[in-house]
């Protein structure tokens, strides 16, 4: 009996395969004892997200036969009339567990090392565990793979710093003010990415939001959306006065904010930092304001170059996590227990 | 244990302070990636040889060790040191010392000179808790002022990486700037305020015949630094000046303190006797 992986995700597969294949979560213990019931598998666990479809199974089977079998077991439950190759990839052991680990420290995210992955595959687990479709061997497996993940996570830099332009902008905020939770954030443009911004830095603590718009309709509803206010679009650069943090999205073609509409209003700040971040393109603001002593402008090119870089610094991580995951895969296979004992847990 | 002398108790003081120096360097390296304690203990161990060495000799003298070069020296770098120590507990502000220690291992070793330390007798001439006063708070203020330089220099390093969107100021574990300005400034004020002291102190010493203390180049000199600082405070919290002017001006201002501390010291018939 060993443990095989057969699946698509993102590495191989468009999004229209991977919704074909997906399972949904109340038909999965379903799918699971058709498996089980087949002989196909004794054990078996299936994870679905939006980035993967795999299965985790328990095989008596030899790995080429095991493969086949799966395939079919797929194509047959979807009702999956197209052609299918490459987009399947499959592992036995021990390469099997090795994926296993990587799926679920998140090396195999579409963005490395995040972590909602793992969130998703515990539940998965615990669907199978649940309706009784696991036994020794996987419940060893995922076991093993939530611990690695725990170490790797607390070992390595895999899952530091901001890898998306909302979380670069929350954590800039933090370099420069002491505490969020005496700043109010100012969005002026009622964007979606200004909105997610804004409600990144209210989940750090940020004390309140003030939205203004063109449209004062939809200014009023984000603010109430936000748990802030509105203030009109004519005059939001007083709002500049007493805020310090400000997101800009915009459709204006031109910059709504430049250096000669700021300089008296830095001084009447008396030097209290500005952070503006400018996500709008064409640009809001002016570049020409970060001339000023204590303004700190950020556009959408600086965030995501931010997130790319902190990515380029995960990616250095994977071998150190590579090597880890080697050698707990090696211990794995090597533990007595995980040899031949079959049956529920 | 009459070999081991203070002298050689601040000499191991200033090795730790070199080690403490070479694992800022990596830090530095390193951008300040790693929150960790390893400069810290090094830099505690420094200031607690420091203490013992500053001890021994005032059990030596029976008073506060500040008669020469070498113990104002020394005193002012055991000022800067236990300050660091002190900030450095605050969350994310264990980065201070690596800012700190190479500050300490360069003076120290500059006080080291023995043309610093001439011998003098048992008990040395003017010595009472009036001068004691004076000079530690003088030198206390020094420190004082050597800190806000670090967290100054902090500042003035994240505040560029920031403007210039440099990732080192995104992955460095140093505070927020406007924590580390609101440092720059208390620890500014404290100095102003213990130099304040310090000063009246010294003008209530008693009068030497022939040395007016207006003549006196020390005396000069620590006025035109009080009224550097006076400049400094004033202009920042009454005028306006921008957070980055203040802070390069705190780092020169103590600079040129460090720089001109001994030269002004040699030349002062008051505190060169």
């Amino acid at each position: 009996m060993s443990v095989v992986v057969i699946g698509l995700s993102h590495r191989t597969s468009p999004v229209e395969l991977r919704e074909r294949f997906a399972f949904a979560e109340g038909k999965i213990p379903v799918a699971l004892q058709a498996l089980r019931a087949s002989g196909l598998a004794g054990e078996a666990v299936i994870l679905s997200t939006c980035n993967r479809v795999e299965i985790y199974a328990v095989t008596a089977l030899a790995a080429g036969t095991a493969f086949a079998e799966l395939k079919k077991f797929l194509v047959a439950h979807h009702a999956y009339d197209g052609a299918i190759g490459d987009e399947l990839y499959t592992f036995a052991e021990p390469h099997s567990l090795h994926h296993l680990f990587k799926v679920a420290s998140g090396l195999d995210s579409m963005v490395i090392g995040e972590t909602e992955i793992f969130g998703q595959l515990k539940d998965a687990y615990e669907l199978a565990f649940i309706h009784k479709h696991t036994g020794a061997r996987l419940n060893k497996a995922f076991q093993r793979a939530f611990n690695v993940a725990k170490h790797i996570r607390t070992e390595t830099n895999i899952q530091r710093g901001s890898v998306s332009v909302m979380s670069a902008a929350v954590e800039l905020a933090e370099k420069i003010f002491s505490s969020l939770a005496e700043h109010e954030v100012l969005v002026i443009g009622a964007g979606e990415t200004s909105e997610k911004t804004a409600r990144a830095l209210l989940s750090r603590g940020a004390r309140g939001v003030v939205v203004t718009n063109r449209s004062p309709e939809r200014a009023t509803a984000l603010a109430t959306e936000l748990g802030g206010r509105a203030v009109p679009f004519e005059n939001w650069t007083d709002a500049l006065e007493q805020i310090d943090i400000a997101i800009s999205s915009t459709a204006a073609p031109h910059h709504i904010l430049d250096r000669a509409k700021l300089e008296p209003l830095m001084r009447c700040r008396r030097n209290r930092p500005l952070l503006l971040i400018d996500i709008a393109v064409p640009r809001d603001i002016d570049p020409a304001v970060n001339e000023l002593d204590n303004v700190y402008l950020y556009n959408v090119d600086d965030l995501q170059s931010i997130a790319a870089d902190y990515l380029n610094l995960r990616k250095e991580e994977v071998a150190r996590c590579e090597k880890i995951i080697a050698e707990k895969v090696a211990a794995l296979l090597e533990a007595n227990k995980f040899s031949t004992t079959d049956g529920h847990r | 244990m009459n070999w081991f002398t203070d002298r050689h108790c601040f000499l191991l003081a200033v090795t730790f302070y070199g080690l403490a120096t070479l694992y800022s360097v990596f830090l530095w390296r390193k951008g300040f990636r790693r929150d960790d304690w390893v400069n810290y203990l090094l830099l505690a161990g420094g200031v607690a040889l420091h203490t013992l060495a500053m001890v021994k000799r005032g059990l030596t003298l029976h008073s506060c060790p500040v008669n020469n070069l070498y113990e104002a020296t020394t005193f002012l770098l055991w000022a800067l040191g236990l300050a660091c120590l002190v900030y450095s507990l605050l969350p994310r502000f264990k980065f201070l010392a690596a800012f700190t220690a190479p500050v300490l291992f360069a003076v120290g070793v500059f006080a080291l000179m023995p043309s610093l330390d001439p011998p003098h007798g048992p008990k040395p001439e003017f010595s009472g808790a009036l001068r004691s006063l004076h000079a530690a708070t003088i030198l206390q203020a020094y420190g004082a002022f050597g800190l806000a330089a670090v967290a100054a220099a902090m500042f003035l390093m994240q505040h560029h990486d920031l403007k210039f969107h440099k990732l080192r100021a995104m992955l460095s574990m140093l505070p927020s700037i406007q924590r580390l300005e609101l440092i720059t400034l208390r620890l500014t004020i404290v100095g102003f305020g213990l130099l304040s002291i310090g000063l009246v102190a010294g003008g209530l010493l008693p009068r030497h015949e022939g040395k007016p203390y207006l003549s006196d180049p020390k005396v000069i000199w620590s006025a035109l630094m009080w009224l550097v600082y006076l400049e400094l405070i004033v202009a920042r919290l009454f005028f306006g000046r921008s957070t980055r002017r203040f802070t390069i001006g705190v780092v020169i201002a103590f600079v040129f303190l460090l720089l001109t501390f001994g030269i002004t010291n040699f030349y002062s018939g008051l505190h060169n006797q």
